[in-house]
């Protein structure tokens, strides 16, 4: 008999996508990042985005998920970073690459 | 740097896009253009320096954030997305977290600034991506129904059933006292058996995968208990890790939740 196979991301749950986008994969320095001050409102939104789908609230995850982003925002606010929104040109062309 | 004479009412559509959107991390030389497939449709590129490059695209210098779930779900799977093309485009990656943004810097552009990271982490990011090469990263969730574990608990170990049937031979105030006990003792029971089957799955998965990470246990309040919560790395379309938990499901109370392949999101931290 075939073993089992994984359901790909599509038949997944957001949450699962969520998980892994939101909480997990590399983070820049934090004097390189534009300011994260957003993130744990992201946190919050995306509860909205989600309530009333079953598995988010079949897992109960959000408050704990939006608890550790908002903990992790605070501590990312705590590292020295300057929110002053640079200047810059007017050029809304992509780069060009070859 | 100055701003000269934007009437920002007007020109609405005039924001700088002088910051970089960083989706992730690959190997490879050569600039190469992706196309408009990035959050908004934005045109995703990649910037390179030694052998590695960054797949990024233009944009404000400001997070993304919305007001409409709608948006930020799109904005989601537009990351993974991208995220994914890239793997096909250029094989291991090394996926970035969401909003993820480089600033120019005083020195110069966030072009720059990206470039000097990736230098500055190259030899962490050539291991990384070593690491992860052909492989892919899955999710395994193992749940057990504890009310059918406590129900089974109590007809099949002797001293639990003992106290049920004395329980219930007794005048109602003892009875009372006696239900409780025995509430504590199957519940400690239930504890204590979903304790050892955690261990014992997390033991025989362990076994058919490259690398681990034991995640967060979430809360449940369907009475079915997470027991396990794993983010997996093995070759990519292995079998050996179905195969294991096609026969953890035949537990009885026991079901599994398997997604993937992933990039591996779970395997680039520290």
């Amino acid at each position: 008999m075939e073993p089992q196979l994984p359901k790909s991301y599509r038949r997944a749950t957001l949450v699962d996508l969520l998980d892994r986008v939101l909480d997990r994969g590399l983070f820049l320095r934090a004097d390189l990042v534009i300011s994260l001050a957003g993130i744990p409102l992201i946190g919050a939104q995306l509860s909205l985005a989600v309530a009333g789908t079953e598995t988010m609230l079949k897992y109960g995850m959000l408050a704990e998920w939006d608890q550790s982003i908002r903990a992790a925002g605070a501590a990312r606010r705590e590292l020295p970073r300057s929110d002053a929104p640079p200047g810059g040109c007017q050029n809304d062309t992509p780069c060009q690459t070859a | 740097m100055t701003v000269t004479n934007v009437d920002a009412g007007a020109n609405a559509n005039a924001v700088a896009t002088d910051a970089l959107y960083v989706y992730c991390v690959a190997r490879g030389d050569g600039n190469c253009l992706m196309g408009p497939i990035g959050l908004d449709d934005r045109t995703v590129y990649t910037l390179t320096s030694g052998p590695l490059r960054a797949v990024v695209h233009n944009c404000p210098a400001q997070p993304y954030e919305s007001q409409d779930p709608q948006v930020l779900q799109q904005w989601i799977i537009a990351h993974q997305e991208v995220v994914q093309a890239a793997a096909n485009a250029f094989g291991a990656v090394l996926p970035m977290s969401f909003d993820m943004i480089v600033r120019p810097a005083q020195a110069g552009s966030a072009g720059d600034a990206l470039i000097a990271w990736l230098d500055e982490k190259r030899d962490r990011f050539c291991r990384l991506l070593d690491r992860v090469e052909g492989k892919a990263e899955y999710g395994v969730q193992i749940f057990c129904d504890r009310q059918r574990m406590a129900a089974s608990l109590v007809e099949d170990d002797q001293a639990l059933g003992d106290m049920r049937d004395e329980a219930a031979a007794k005048p109602r105030g003892l009875a009372h006292i006696l239900q409780q006990k025995l509430a504590k003792a199957v519940r400690e029971g239930v504890e204590k058996q979903a304790d050892a089957m955690a261990q014992d799955f997390y033991g025989r998965l362990r076994r058919c995968v490259d690398d681990v990470r034991v995640e967060k246990l979430r809360k449940d309040d369907s009475g079915m208990q997470m027991l396990l919560n794993l983010s997996c790395l093995m070759p990519d379309g292995a079998k050996e890790l179905g195969r294991e938990l096609d026969e953890i499901q035949d537990t009885p109370g026991v079901s599994v939740r398997f997604t993937g392949p992933w990039p591996p999101y779970s395997f680039v931290g520290a």
